[in-house]
């Protein structure tokens, strides 16, 4: 099946290195801390952050002087195509996992001791890349909460089709069998948190889709400052008011 | 939740809302007395009303309604499946209601809420005993095939009426609700038709196809909900989370479009409700229900 016509135009018209419309909002969920949506073409997400609060399950607590995180990662029933999913699967638990770790880069642990902060994602739409929207999603959220972070850690996958690098998968290119790699970065830091890859591709191919996944995920760095800066402003005259 | 007045300084401010927080109650009744609440609605007033549709594409039909920051997403998936034998003409659906942990600070992850299960029947046993779906409409192939309608509503913001809130989503995704194209192939099978570009489509759907177009339920005695709380000789209509965490008497009322009564709810609490307090309940659902098929109606226009 051919992924990239010979005019270099993906399926859905997009170039090789371009992204899918992204569209963020930040405090969509009252009752919570922090929270934000995140879409990238497609796939949305809602993350929800709780916290710092206090500990519920102190077995769950290891270190005694850093904050415990806690992640769960779920897809909503209606979030893809043909199939009903079940509720907790081995693919969420994995997801929560790695996102968790992930956040937990990132985040200051050490200095919220004896606390706890949950960080809920729940995806409405699953179009491939979902794991990147929700590490996105997570760190709008936990922005909004206040949270003290390093960086702002922002994730965004690239394969290769049809000899072609591509940024930014959706479900069917995903599905090609391709190589698929997904990246987390801490832009300012320059540093990776995440990377993860499946399918075999020699070690040059690999280094190019990984660049073009940092390019990815500088550009989503920049959109995410943007949306945090704004609602910052919205913050400041409400207050003045 | 007001804004502090100007001209007050801050310690003030500060006083409120530290009553607010230790002596709930009596801030309430303050409130109360006034005949207003403390965001400042009258008391048989509902919050605002939001109801969207169609904003998960990957569904058959869905709708996001909010209740003030009560916020429900429902979808519905259709798959097709065989109609039991006492029933061969009817389809079937299937409710199912979800509050994941991003709703509330009080949903712990791994333990479902409390509230949820209860919920989820209530609702369920509403819809169908309201007649507002004719079963037989999802029958295609008598006692060989029928759709099942999978519902899923997710709560996405738990502010007080989570009934209210996701009875109104459920109503409003099975109006947007469209029932996909699909035909019988030659072993026997229900298969969907995409797009129709092409050809042997086209030939399938002439001579099988068993749903020619994608089509819509016909709803008929849609039910409205309003939940209220009773708290001394005061009854406030559409409580937040906060009014319901300290006045514990809430009063579900549904009625349908034609103005019947399909349900009613009381389950216990520390009021006990003459006759007349139930009339005022249903009073106020009366007037809330004219409300929200205003709001049904516009939705359907666009």
């Amino acid at each position: 099946m051919e992924y990239v016509n010979p005019e270099g135009l993906r399926l859905d018209g997009r170039r090789f290195n371009e992204m899918r419309q992204i569209v963020a909002e930040v405090g969509v969920v009252s009752k919570a801390d922090g929270s934000a949506v995140f879409e990238m073409g497609n796939t949305k997400v809602i993350a929800a952050v709780y916290g710092p609060r206090e500990i519920q399950n102190k077995s769950l607590q290891k270190k005694n002087d850093h904050a415990l995180v806690l992640c769960e990662y779920s897809m909503a029933q209606f979030s893809t195509g043909d199939r009903r999913r079940q509720k907790f699967d081995r693919r969420s638990t994995e997801l929560s996992l790695v996102i968790r770790q992930t956040m937990e880069a990132c985040i200051l642990t050490e200095l919220l001791p004896h606390s706890q902060i949950d960080i809920f994602l729940q995806v409405l739409q699953a179009d491939g890349g979902t794991r990147s929207a929700c590490i996105n999603a997570a760190t709008l959220a936990l922005a909004d909460a206040g949270i003290p972070m390093r960086d702002l850690a922002v994730s965004c996958s690239a394969g290769y089709l049809n000899s072609t690098p591509l940024l930014d998968l959706n479900y069917v290119e995903d599905s090609a069998g391709g190589a698929d790699v997904t990246v987390g970065i801490l832009p300012k830091l320059d540093k990776v948190t995440l990377l993860q890859m499946d399918a075999k591709l020699p070690m040059e191919t690999f280094e190019t889709v990984f660049a073009l996944a940092s390019e990815g995920c500088k550009a989503i760095a920049e959109r995410i400052r943007e949306v945090l800066q704004e609602n910052t402003k919205q913050l400041e005259y409400r207050r003045a008011a | 939740m007001g804004l502090p007045d100007s001209s007050q300084d801050l310690s003030t401010e500060m006083e409120v809302d530290a009553f607010r927080r230790i002596f709930p109650l009596r801030f309430f009744e303050r409130h109360l007395s006034e005949s207003l609440r403390p965001d400042a609605r009258p008391l048989g007033k509902a919050r605002d009303t939001i109801v969207n549709p169609g904003l998960v594409s990957t569904a058959d039909g869905s709708a996001l309604a909010k209740i003030g920051s009560t916020t429900m997403l429902a979808a519905i998936r259709m798959e097709v499946m065989t109609p039991s034998t006492d029933s061969p003409d009817e389809g079937c659906i299937a409710l199912e209601f979800h509050m994941p942990p991003i709703c509330s600070p009080t949903v712990r992850p791994g333990r479902p809420a409390d509230a949820a299960p209860v919920i989820s029947k209530r609702l369920s046993d509403t819809i169908l005993s309201s007649g507002m779906i004719d079963l037989k409409e999802l029958c295609l192939v008598s006692g060989k095939a029928a759709w099942m309608g999978y519902l899923d509503i997710y709560c996405l913001n738990a502010d007080g009426a989570l009934f209210d809130a996701a009875l109104l989503s459920a109503v409003a995704a099975f109006s947007n609700l469209e029932i996909p194209v699909v035909a019988l192939n030659d072993n026997g099978r229900i298969v969907a038709i995409s797009g129709g570009k092409d050809e042997d489509n086209a030939s399938i759907i002439e001579k099988k196809a068993v749903n020619k177009e994608k089509r819509k339920l016909t709803l008929k005695n849609i039910p409205f909900s309003l939940t209220c709380i009773l708290h001394k000789k005061y009854i406030l209509a559409d409580p937040t989370t906060e009014e319901e965490s300290i006045m514990d008497t809430l009063v579900t009322v549904v009625l349908d479009s034609s103005d019947q009564m399909v349900s009613l709810y009381k389950s216990g609490g520390t009021v006990l409700a003459y006759s007349s307090a139930v009339k005022s309940c249903v009073e106020l659902a009366r007037k809330r229900a004219k409300e929200l098929k205003q709001i049904l109606g516009e939705m359907d226009i666009d």
